[in-house]
């Protein structure tokens, strides 16, 4: 049982609450892209519902010229540092205290994200590296895929955290 | 009903909000009230195939500009609303 | 009383008591099917409610019967025949209550009148509130009502309690503080009223013409509506009157209208006959979910509309989920309940969310339209305004403003405060 975001452990399962995890979205400022804007930072964001990684972040795209940039650094001036870094180009705010990440991994974690994610998670159209924003029994959520054990981060709003876990209790029980 | 995000791929309308025809630019301040009046009220509402504004609120959060028959719910094209209308 | 040789029974005591002992065999036919004419004075497109309302208070206030009311299938195969049956008066804006209120007076008059039993049952209906605010909003709506004479009486939540004992009081997020009781709010039989008012019409010599689709207007030198092309022919009038709900746009489409509308579908639901349980008509004030017993005894409930644009005659699943979520929220016992069926119908929402009974800017044709979710209960006084105004050709005074140029001119009916988005009507 997953509870006050402790953990747990399975056979085939591990679900576990990431701690001090830094956020902050990027806005793509007019005529800006993945490109222009990845030269400040040393690489190319790429477009699409995909994940870039540039060091100890990682950048995953959320919607045209958006990513939210995420990183277990600690950092508390993660975003500030994206933000004189991107200045001109690129629009950044910080969300670090905005949302709470799951990792979920294992044999097992597709199944059970399945069970509330309405879009195929088939390793042939989702991979390492694929990103969703989407919903979990109306939950907003961002999914990304970290590899193919498959491990899966979930980052949801704070405040509705609790109701996330909620989902993931009931559904890990009647596994 | 599924509509294919051109961001983000095959979704469930429930991740959409409906935001009616698309019925092009706003007739500019200095119209005349006619012209106005027609573009806030009046709408074609026709059977069969439409163009309309679909706002992905729980995806990409882009307005996007899909073709479908409000008849049979086929959809037959999704793209970006800010990539213009053709 | 019949035209051409049909004859109408006038029903009674006396018909049931004689049809009684004969094996209830020998109950002649309610209406006959009629078969189009060259030409009429009127002709209504749509038979649903509103249409042959429409054709009977033309036939029976106006001594207007060279009358045809076309269908396009069967008479009560539109919403009429599938709407929740909810009749009311309970609005909080002026030139609603108004008109709703007179649409209730007539409910009350209508078995007698029609000589038809269309089952109205002034059970009441409870509107649940759930904040100080939504208090406030139902007090300043109770009044409204109070002064149109419809009557509303606020209820505290042990008043509540006493009239449905099985809600969810307890509910953390959204405890029911009271509700405001409409108690000569109540439901008739949907079917019953369409024919009703077909078999009344019929009596007085109306046409009623099914598998008819009107598909094109007849337009004179000046452009004026001088008849309607049916797939059953030609067929002359002198006017035209449209009552085809959710296709007005549609039909309206014919002679190139542009309507302040949007056709949209909602759902309904029915579970399984039970004992009666509820006593009246409830509903959520915290979420969309509306709910009544029928006669027969299966729970009859609804939500908000599928949110887009349909001219399919079903519903999506999302609001399944939505409706059934918020009947476990406000009466978690009818999770026991099974659900028989569940159905969609069109409906025209238009830009303020309420209706439209007037001339069109084209001579001849008149339109009766944007009856929303809620055209059901407007049906008595929709037919009694739109005969008025064909006969006439001026608005009733209960239906003045229920008008085309109120859009043009700002003078808009919006209840909700919503704004020109018919789906958040
Ligand atoms: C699920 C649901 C629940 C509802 N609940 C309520 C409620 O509880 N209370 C309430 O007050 N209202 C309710 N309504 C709304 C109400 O049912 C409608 O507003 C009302 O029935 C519309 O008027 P009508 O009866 O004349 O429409 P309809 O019965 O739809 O009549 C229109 C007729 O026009 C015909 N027609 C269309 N095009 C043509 C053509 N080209 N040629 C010939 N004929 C044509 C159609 O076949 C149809 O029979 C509900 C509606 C639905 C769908
Ligand atoms: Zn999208």
């Amino acid at each position: 049982m997953i509870l006050k975001g402790i953990g747990y452990v399975d056979e085939g399962l591990q679900i576990e609450e990431r701690q001090n995890v830094a956020f902050a979205s990027i806005l793509a400022r007019k005529n800006q892209n993945g490109e222009t804007i990845g030269e400040l930072i040393g690489g190319s964001l790429r477009e699409g519902p995909l994940t870039t990684i540039l060091g100890d972040t990682v950048y995953i795209g959320t919607g045209p010229g958006s990513w939210l940039a995420t990183s277990s650094t600690k950092a508390t001036d993660f975003a500030d540092n994206l933000a004189t870094k991107l200045a001109g180009r690129a629009s950044v705010s910080d969300q670090s205290g905005a949302y709470c990440v799951t990792r979920i991994t294992g044999d097992r974690a597709r199944h059970l994200l399945q069970r509330g994610v309405a879009i195929n998670l088939h390793p042939d159209v989702f991979t390492t590296g694929c990103a969703a924003t989407t919903v979990i029994a109306h939950i907003a959520v961002v999914i990304w895929q970290i590899d193919i054990s498959p491990t899966y981060d979930i980052a949801t709003f704070r405040t509705y955290s609790p109701d996330f876990r909620h989902w993931l209790a009931h559904s890990w029980r009647s596994f | 009903m599924r509509i294919v995000c051109p961001y983000c791929g095959d979704r469930d309308t429930e991740e959409f909000i409906f935001r009616g025809e698309a019925l092009g630019r706003h007739p500019g301040l200095n119209s005349d009230e006619y012209a106005m009046f027609e573009h806030v009220y009046h709408r074609t509402n026709l059977s069969g195939k439409t163009s309309e504004h679909w706002y992905h609120v729980q995806g990409c959060r882009n307005w996007i500009l899909v073709e479908r028959d409000t008849l049979t719910h086929t959809i037959y094209s999704a793209r970006l609303a800010k990539d213009g209308e053709s | 009383m019949g035209r051409r040789g049909e004859s109408f029974m006038r029903y009674s005591i006396f018909s049931l008591a004689r049809n009684a002992i004969s094996g209830h065999h020998r109950w002649p036919r309610q209406w006959p099917d009629a078969t189009p004419r060259e030409a009429y004075s009127i002709i209504i497109i749509g038979g649903g409610g509103h249409g042959l309302a429409t054709a009977y208070y033309l036939a029976s206030r106006h001594r207007i019967s060279n009358i045809a009311v076309l269908e396009k299938g069967w008479i009560g195969s539109g919403s009429a025949g599938r709407n929740t049956t909810i009749i009311r008066s309970n609005y909080g804006l002026h030139e609603n209550e108004a008109f709703y209120e007179f649409s209730m007076k007539l409910w009350e008059g209508l078995e007698q009148d029609l000589n038809y039993n269309v089952m109205v049952s002034q059970r009441g209906i409870l509107n649940l509130y759930h904040s100080d605010g939504q208090r406030d909003a139902y007090v300043r709506r109770g009044n409204t009502m109070v002064m149109h004479g419809a009557g509303a009486e606020l209820l505290d939540r042990e008043q509540t309690r006493r009239i449905a004992p099985f809600l969810n009081f307890e509910n953390a997020r959204f405890p029911i503080m009271g509700g405001l009781l409409h108690r000569r709010g109540g439901t008739a039989r949907h079917d019953a009223v369409v024919w009703g008012y077909a078999r009344a019409a019929a009596a007085l010599g109306v046409n009623i013409i099914q598998n008819c689709t009107v598909t094109g207007f007849q337009r004179d030198s000046q452009g004026a509506v001088v008849g309607v092309e049916t797939t059953r022919g030609p067929i002359r009038s002198e006017k035209v009157g449209m009552c085809v709900a959710g296709h007005t746009s549609q039909v309206g489409s014919m002679v190139g209208l542009k309507l302040p509308i949007e056709s949209h579908v909602i759902q309904a639901f029915v579970t399984e006959g039970l004992k009666p349980v509820i006593p009246n008509v409830i509903t959520f004030g915290a979420g969309h979910f509306y709910i009544s017993q029928s006669d027969k005894g299966g729970l009859v409930f609804g939500g908000d509309l599928d949110g887009y644009k349909s001219y399919a005659q079903r519903g999506n699943m999302p609001v399944v989920e939505d409706v059934c979520e918020g009947g476990m929220a406000l009466m978690p016992m009818i999770g026991r309940a099974r659900i028989l069926r569940s159905w969609g119908g069109i409906i025209d929402m238009s830009m303020d969310g309420s209706p439209i009974i007037d001339r069109t800017p084209i001579d001849g044709l008149y339109l009766n339209g944007a009856w929303n979710y809620g055209g059901f209960k407007a049906t008595p006084a929709s037919g009694y305004c739109f005969a008025y105004l064909l006969a006439n050709d001026t608005p009733h005074e209960t239906a003045a403003a229920l008008r085309f140029d109120r859009f043009r001119e700002g003078r808009l009916i919006d209840e909700k405060g919503v704004g020109p988005q018919p789906n958040l009507h």
